[in-house]
């Protein structure tokens, strides 16, 4: 009888001892952050070689729930250890409701782009209102705007196949982040510069009656882009976006690219704004995303294989490898976005 | 109901389940969908995809079915109006793994809870007018450009009738009522609520839609009803138009010309997206099912049931599907008329509830047998509620409208009372009232109730409203369809008898009324309410 209790005393010793082994022996599990991320993130962040090194190198895994860029500094950030929106309105605002955050910093950029179908961008250059300059197009914004607020309509501008007035497709910009810094850069363009509190007064009616002619707009920078690939020229002529979108496309879909890379055009609107994607760390475990994301294989990873341009602003960049025509090497034509009461202020004129 | 009614429903019953034992096939089928309250279930493997769905949509599932074989899963599709839809998304729960409504409009507007993500459009087409080929011609509608007020002359004159299913229910109902109002403003760069306020819209809508001559809640049933129904034209996606046509070529019937009205052209995208209910398995099953349906063959497969796909246009093979000489216009660049901002697409769609659109005049036969008692006479009496309460009834855009009449036939094996209500005010609520205090009892004829309300209907100019009986039964009648045959043919009207089924009703009965009546079943087993609400969607 005693050996039988010997016997299992012994077992669970055993048990116990390779338990305890098995914990200390293996390397140490990678730490989970969580935190908001804007959706036109989501493709690098689920990208397996950036996974990869990341868990590897930073023992780091990210976890995320989507959000706006706005949305997500005034959603409840309780078990959320960072932030991720995809523009510098959002850090200030952040700022200004609770003041500064463990840490911040800006990861990746690109700018705001117009994209459009060849046809409609050689009737706009020959409107004047795009212009080439070695082999990358640049849109006026002031003429463009002059044929928003005329209701100059596609048959003016030497398009009779399309139905209606001039028009660019935007998201809405109190519902995603490209439709705001595309109201941002328009708020720039009336004002004359970059829109502040003492001029923005001024240029809001103008800017109201610019938007609201626009109807209804989508609410997600990814489904407009969507839309504009498939529902084809007549539907989306013209429409706003992110840069990193068509270069990401071109790269994650080769053969789709390959049956519309002659048809679609980008231009860059002179001066366009960047979209900074700010990393907000709300806490330290947080700012170990930082280090991971300002990793040099992640950074190469998310501009060759995402498109996100990294390192200081205005860098050049090799732009050849994603085979798009008309990729600006180096982004210099670009003021600064209104800062974050201004923007307010542009936002509640739109709503 | 009679006792003897039970016993044949379970005899029926299990006569069907021998007959899809002995067939073998694979739990597919009527059967399994009434179970789980989908209209239709493709495959029988364990994991499970529930798709809410518009109608159109319908005409896809033999190649949604090739992928739930291939992958040894169950497809459960639910059709719903694409109003339905963005609805569905609102609520707390979403019992689904999919929508897969028309328009991204809808999506994007209902998707409150921001639920729905992986947002793919799978195909296009644009709503456009199919209209029967010598009455084109005739109207000067083919080879040429159409204007929308090219097309509300024709109907002014009346030398144009359509169908269109309604806008408060359907994507294409919508879109093709949003056209109108931009030509009726005169094009304006966007529909603004100061517009809609213009004293003379009221009046030119209301005309223009006097044209219509049936209305529908989804636009595939639109379809099959049109192909039933000798009328002369239709509002619907291209895609179902052309599938309209090789079905009446087939009977060697005249084909319907299709008119892209260029000044009020719609394109619905077709977005499938996952609603992300926490299910990671139920993630990767969907994301694999859209990589299928984006493949390169599916998709080609889809475009040859004239669907627009892919981003280099319709392909040389398939220019036989997309036929030019049934007016289709495969390259023609289609461009649509801007969506309004979203609270003045409400405000639009409010209007055609309550003002604009014809009003209906609806006839309720509601069984009041002793079979009803309990639990089914509650849910009756909450269904009800719904249509007959006005703020219930807003709630899904299915207000009653100024002159709208409705009129209350509660029935065992007679005629219980007839009771009458004309506009949305008292009278309606007070309709609640009998259809709740209505005690319950007795047997069941269905078909003495229907004929009181054709008789009923016949007090009106129905060319003034859009008539129908909506039945709801639980028992199997005496037979007497022939009687209500001949009194219907006699008044010699187009007036549908919707019935929905409940309980124990026999099946054959409701289908015989449709058939003769143009009509369609609903079945009210699963979710009453539901079943009410889309029947009232019809009308």
């Amino acid at each position: 009888m005693k050996t039988k209790w010997i016997g299992l005393a012994v077992l669970l010793l055993v048990i116990t001892g390779a338990g305890l082994y098995a914990a200390v022996g293996r390397p140490a599990e990678a730490v989970e952050i969580t935190g908001f991320v804007g959706g036109e993130k989501i493709g690098l962040l689920e990208d397996e070689q950036v996974t990869e090194r990341m868990e590897e190198k930073y023992g780091l895994k990210m976890d995320y729930a989507r959000a706006g860029s706005l949305d997500m500094i005034t959603a409840d950030h309780s078990g959320r250890n960072y932030l991720f929106p995809s523009s510098q309105t959002a850090l200030e605002l952040y700022e200004n409701l609770y003041g500064r955050p463990t840490k911040s910093e800006i990861v990746l950029n690109t700018p705001i782009v117009l994209y459009t179908r060849r046809a409609v961008a050689k009737a706009l250059t020959d409107q004047g209102i795009v212009s080439e300059e070695d082999g990358v197009l640049y849109g006026d914004m002031e003429k463009l705007i002059q044929c928003l607020e005329d209701e100059t309509t596609w048959e003016e501008l030497g398009l009779p196949q399309l139905y209606g007035s001039f028009s660019v497709g935007t998201t809405d910009p109190n519902k995603s982040n490209s439709g705001n810094m595309f109201a941002g850069l328009l708020a720039n363009i009336l004002c004359g510069g970059v829109a502040d509190e003492s001029n923005i007064d001024e240029a809001l009616p103008r800017l109201r009656s610019i938007f609201q002619k626009l109807g209804y707009m989508e609410t997600s920078s990814s489904d407009l882009f969507d839309q504009f690939l498939k529902t084809g020229m007549g539907a989306k002529p013209l429409i706003a976006g992110y840069e990193n979108q068509l270069l990401e496309f071109a790269v994650q879909n080769p053969s789709d690219w390959e049956q519309v890379k002659d048809d679609i055009v980008m231009i860059y609107p002179n001066p366009s704004v960047w979209s900074a994607h700010v990393f907000i760390a709300l806490d330290e475990a947080g700012a170990k995303g930082i280090d991971a994301l300002m990793d040099e294989e992640v950074q190469q990873l998310a501009w060759d294989r995402h498109g996100f341009r990294t390192g200081v602003y205005g860098t050049a960049m090799d732009t050849e490898k994603f085979g798009v025509d008309g990729v600006a090497r180096e982004i210099t034509r670009i003021a600064p976005m209104p800062d974050v009461n201004t923007m307010m202020k542009i936002m509640d004129a739109l709503k | 109901m009679k006792g003897y009614g039970k016993w044949a429903g379970a005899f029926l019953a299990l006569l069907c389940a021998a007959g899809l034992a002995l067939a073998g096939c694979g739990g597919g089928g009527r059967e399994s969908a009434e179970d789980s309250g989908a209209d239709s279930v493709l495959g029988s493997g364990r994991e499970t995809l529930r798709i809410l769905s518009g109608s159109e949509n319908e005409e896809l599932e033999p190649i949604l079915e090739n992928f739930a074989e291939e992958q040894n899963v169950r497809i459960e599709m639910t059709y719903q109006g694409s109003l339905d839809i963005m609805r569905a998304l609102g609520r707390e729960e979403i019992p689904y793994d999919g929508v897969w409504p028309a328009s991204s409009l809808w999506l994007s507007v209902g998707d409150t809870n921001f639920k729905v993500k992986h947002t793919e459009s799978i195909s296009i087409t644009p709503v456009v007018f199919g209209i029967r080929q010598s009455l084109a011609e005739e109207l000067g509608f083919v080879g040429r450009e159409v204007s929308v007020n090219d097309l509300l002359e024709a109907i002014r004159g009346g030398n144009l009738r359509f169908c269109m299913t309604s806008a408060t229910q359907s994507n294409s109902g919508a879109s093709a009522y949003i056209g109108f109002l931009y030509a009726l403003l005169g094009n304006p760069e966007v529909i603004t609520s100061e517009d809609l306020e213009d004293p003379g819209l009221q009046e030119q809508m209301t005309e223009l839609l006097s044209g219509v001559d049936r209305s529908s809640g989804s636009s595939d049933w639109l379809k099959d009803m049109f192909l039933e129904g000798g009328y002369d034209a239709m509002v619907n996606y291209e895609c179902l138009i052309i599938q309209a046509n090789e079905e009446l070529e087939d009977r060697g019937e005249e084909t319907l010309q299709v008119v892209y009205p260029y000044d009020g052209l719609s394109i619905a995208d077709s977005p499938l997206g996952y609603v992300d209910n926490g299910d990671d398995g139920k993630e990767e099953l969907f994301l694999k099912l859209q990589e299928y349906l984006l493949s390169d063959s599916v998709q080609n497969e889809i475009q040859r049931t004239g669907r627009r796909t892919g981003y280099a246009g319709i392909s040389e093979e398939n220019r036989d599907v997309f036929r030019e000489d049934w007016g289709v216009q495969p390259d023609r660049v289609l461009s649509p008329i801007r969506m309004p901002a979203s609270d003045v697409l409400f405000q639009c769609l409010n209007l055609y509830q309550t003002e604009f659109k014809k009003p209906s005049l609806n006839v309720y036969c509601l069984d009041y047998s002793g079979s009803m008692e309990g639990e089914g006479n509650e849910q009756l009496v909450e269904a009800m509620g719904q249509l007959l309460i006005q703020e219930e009834a807003a709630k899904n855009f299915l207000q009653a409208s100024e002159h709208e009449v409705n009129i209350l036939i509660p029935f065992n094996l007679s005629v219980l009372g007839v009771y009458q209500a004309e506009g949305p005010g008292e009278e309606l609520e007070e309709l609640y009232d009998v259809v709740r205090d209505q005690p319950v009892g007795g047997g069941t004829n269905m078909y003495e109730a229907a004929m009181e309300g054709l008789s009923m209907l016949s007090e009106y100019d129905l060319s003034q409203y859009t008539p129908a009986i909506i039945l709801l039964t639980d028992g199997e009648s005496l037979d007497s369809f022939d009687d209500f045959r001949d009194q219907y043919e006699a008044m010699g009207a187009d007036v549908p008898v919707f019935s929905i089924m409940f309980g124990d009703a026999q099946p054959e009965q409701l289908e015989q009324l449709a058939e003769l009546t143009n009509a369609r079943v609903f079945d009210g087993r699963t979710n009453l309410t539901e079943a009410f609400r889309q029947v009232k969607g019809y009308n």
